[in-house]
C-alpha cells in the first residue's frame, strides 16, 4: 500500500537520527497507518450516521445518540480490553513473559479511558432520560467499581518498586478485577435494576434500520480506534522498558566504576 | 516514572541485585519522595474503592420492589425509604402545593404518589415504566425521586411502525435502504 | 430535546480519543530518541 501521509506525520519528522523506516523513530508502522485510517474513516461514519443521518428517537429524542458511543464504548473495553489484559496477566504469571505483560498494561490502559467514555457517556444520557445522572444501581454500581479496580491496576503499574514484583501484583489485580467484570454482565438479570437490559438481543433486534448501522459503525469506529491505541500504547511501554534497562546498566556500571572494591564491601546494606 | 525507578531498585535491601553496592548516590530524599509518591497513589485508590463499596452496599439496602410487593408489605416495611416500581397509570398532575400527584401499578396493583423534589426527565408521562424512590406516609408513596426507566426498543421518530405512532405516514423516504 | 447531551459526549470521547492519542505519539517519538534503533521495537 502506498501511504505517504498518515496520521502520525502530523507531528512532524523526528529532528537528527535518519529517518528511514527501519529506524523505528516513532511508534507508528505500515499496520498502523492503515489501522490509524480506517479508524478515521469509520469516526467519519459513525459522525455523520450518529450524529446527521439517524433520525432522533420516538420518546427519548436526540438523547439516544449517546447509545452509538456509550455502548460500543462499553463492549470495547468490558469485553475486548479487560480481556486482553486478563490473558496477558494470567500468561505473565506462567511464564513471566515481558511481552504479555506489556499488552495486558497497555491494554488496561487504553480499557480504562474507554470505560471513562462509557460513564461518562452514560452520565450524560441518564439525565434526559431517567431523570438523574447517577444512581447507585447494581449495574452503574458494579461498573463503577470496575473502573476503580482498573484505576488501581494502573497505580500499582506505576508504582516504584522492583519492576518483576510490580508486574506480578498488577497481573494478579488483572485477574481478580475481571471476576468483577461478570458482576457487570449479570447485574441487571440478577437484580431488579433501573438499567435496560440487553438491547442487541440477536434473535429480536429492537433498534431501527438506521440506528443499527449507527451503533454497528461505532462499534466497528471504537474497536479500530482501540486497536491502533493499544498497539502504540504497547509500543511506547516497550520503549519505557528498554529504557529502564538501559538506565540500569548505565548506573550498575557506573556505581561499578566509582565504588571499586570498598564498594563490594559494603553492599547489600 | 522511568527515570526514578533506578534509584530505589538500587537501594532494595533484598540483596537480590547486590553484588556490588548500589546505595544511592543521590541524596535520600529522593527516596523517601517515591515512596511517599506509593502511598499517595495507593491510598487515593483505596479512598476511591471504599467510597464506592461504601455506597454500593449501603444503597443495595435500599430495596426495590414492585407495587404489588410493597402493598403487600406496607406494614412490615413501615416509614422505611424504598424503591418502588411501576407504570404510570394517571395522568400525573400538580396539586396546590407544587407536588406531583399520579398513580402507578404492578400486577394490576396500584399506589397513590405524591412527589415532591426534583422534577423528573421530559420522559415522565402516562404509560412510561418508573422507579420512585420514597416511604409509605399511609396509604400514599412519598416520592423524594422519580427515575425513568429505560425503554429497550427504540423506534425512529419519523418513521411509522406497526402499532407505535398515532398518525401513520408512510414516508418513502425512510432509512431502510441506507447502509 | 436532548442536543445539550449529546453533544458534551461526543466532544469528550472525540477530544479525549484526540488528545491521547497525540500524547501517545510524542511519548513513542521522545522515547524512541533515547534508544538505539535496534532496541526500539519489539521484535519476536
Amino acid at each position: 500500500m502506498t501511504t505517504e501521509m498518515s496520521p502520525e506525520s502530523v507531528s512532524g519528522p523526528s529532528s537528527t537520527d535518519q529517518s528511514g523506516p527501519e529506524s523505528f523513530s516513532t511508534t507508528a508502522s505500515k499496520v498502523t497507518t492503515v489501522l490509524g485510517w480506517l479508524s478515521l474513516a469509520s469516526i467519519a461514519a459513525l459522525l455523520a450516521f450518529g450524529l446527521l443521518i439517524s433520525p432522533p428517537e420516538i420518546s427519548q429524542g436526540e438523547s439516544v445518540r449517546l447509545f452509538y458511543i456509550h455502548v460500543p464504548s462499553a463492549i470495547v473495553c468490558l469485553y475486548i480490553a479487560f480481556s486482553i489484559t486478563f490473558v496477558g496477566s494470567v500468561i505473565y504469571l506462567r511464564k513471566q513473559s515481558v511481552f504479555w505483560d506489556l499488552v495486558a498494561g497497555a491494554s488496561a490502559e487504553v480499557g480504562v479511558v474507554f470505560l471513562g467514555f462509557t460513564l461518562a457517556t452514560g452520565m450524560l444520557w441518564g439525565k434526559p432520560t431517567w431523570g438523574t445522572y447517577w444512581t447507585w444501581d447494581p449495574r452503574l454500581t458494579s461498573t463503577a467499581v470496575s473502573f476503580v479496580l482498573y484505576l488501581g491496576y494502573l497505580a500499582v503499574r506505576r508504582l516504584d518498586m522492583d519492576p518483576v514484583a510490580r508486574s506480578k501484583r498488577a497481573a494478579i489485580l488483572g485477574i481478580i478485577s475481571f471476576a468483577n467484570l461478570i458482576i457487570i454482565r449479570y447485574s441487571v438479570a440478577w437484580w431488579r435494576s433501573l438499567h435496560q437490559g440487553t438491547t442487541l438481543d440477536p434473535r429480536d433486534t429492537q433498534l431501527d434500520d438506521s440506528m443499527l448501522v449507527s451503533f454497528f459503525l461505532g462499534l466497528v469506529a471504537l474497536s479500530l480506534t482501540f486497536a491502533w491505541l493499544v498497539i502504540h500504547r504497547f509500543r511506547v511501554a516497550w520503549l519505557e522498558h528498554q529504557l529502564e534497562a538501559q538506565q540500569l546498566e548505565v548506573a550498575i556500571a557506573e556505581r561499578t566504576a566509582s565504588a571499586g572494591p570498598t564498594g563490594l564491601a559494603a553492599g547489600g546494606a | 516514572m522511568v527515570d526514578n525507578w533506578p534509584h530505589s531498585s538500587l537501594q532494595r535491601s533484598d540483596g537480590s541485585l547486590t553484588e556490588i553496592d548500589l546505595t544511592p548516590v543521590e541524596p535520600s530524599s529522593t527516596a523517601s519522595r517515591n515512596k511517599l509518591r506509593n502511598r499517595l497513589l495507593m491510598g487515593g485508590v483505596l479512598v476511591l474503592l471504599g467510597f464506592v463499596l461504601f455506597q454500593a452496599l449501603t444503597s443495595a439496602r435500599v430495596f426495590f420492589r414492585n407495587v404489588d410487593e410493597a402493598v403487600a408489605e406496607r406494614a412490615e416495611i413501615g416509614d422505611q425509604t424504598f424503591r418502588m416500581q411501576g407504570v404510570v397509570v394517571t395522568e400525573p398532575a400538580e396539586n396546590s402545593r407544587g407536588a406531583i400527584t399520579f398513580q402507578i401499578a404492578f400486577n394490576d396493583v396500584e399506589a397513590n404518589i405524591v412527589h415532591i423534589g426534583e422534577e423528573p426527565s421530559d420522559l415522565f408521562e402516562l404509560g412510561m415504566p418508573v422507579v420512585v424512590e420514597g416511604h409509605w406516609e399511609g396509604d400514599v408513596f412519598a416520592s423524594t425521586q422519580i427515575l425513568v426507566k429505560h425503554s429497550e426498543s427504540y423506534v425512529a421518530d419519523n418513521e411509522d411502525r406497526p402499532g407505535v405512532g398515532e398518525n401513520p405516514t408512510y414516508e418513502s423516504e425512510s432509512n431502510d435502504g441506507v447502509g | 430535546m436532548g442536543w445539550e447531551y449529546v453533544i458534551p459526549g461526543y466532544l469528550i470521547v472525540f477530544g479525549s480519543l484526540a488528545t491521547y492519542t497525540i500524547t501517545l505519539l510524542r511519548r513513542g517519538r521522545q522515547l524512541a530518541a533515547q534508544l538505539p534503533p535496534e532496541k526500539r521495537r519489539f521484535l519476536d
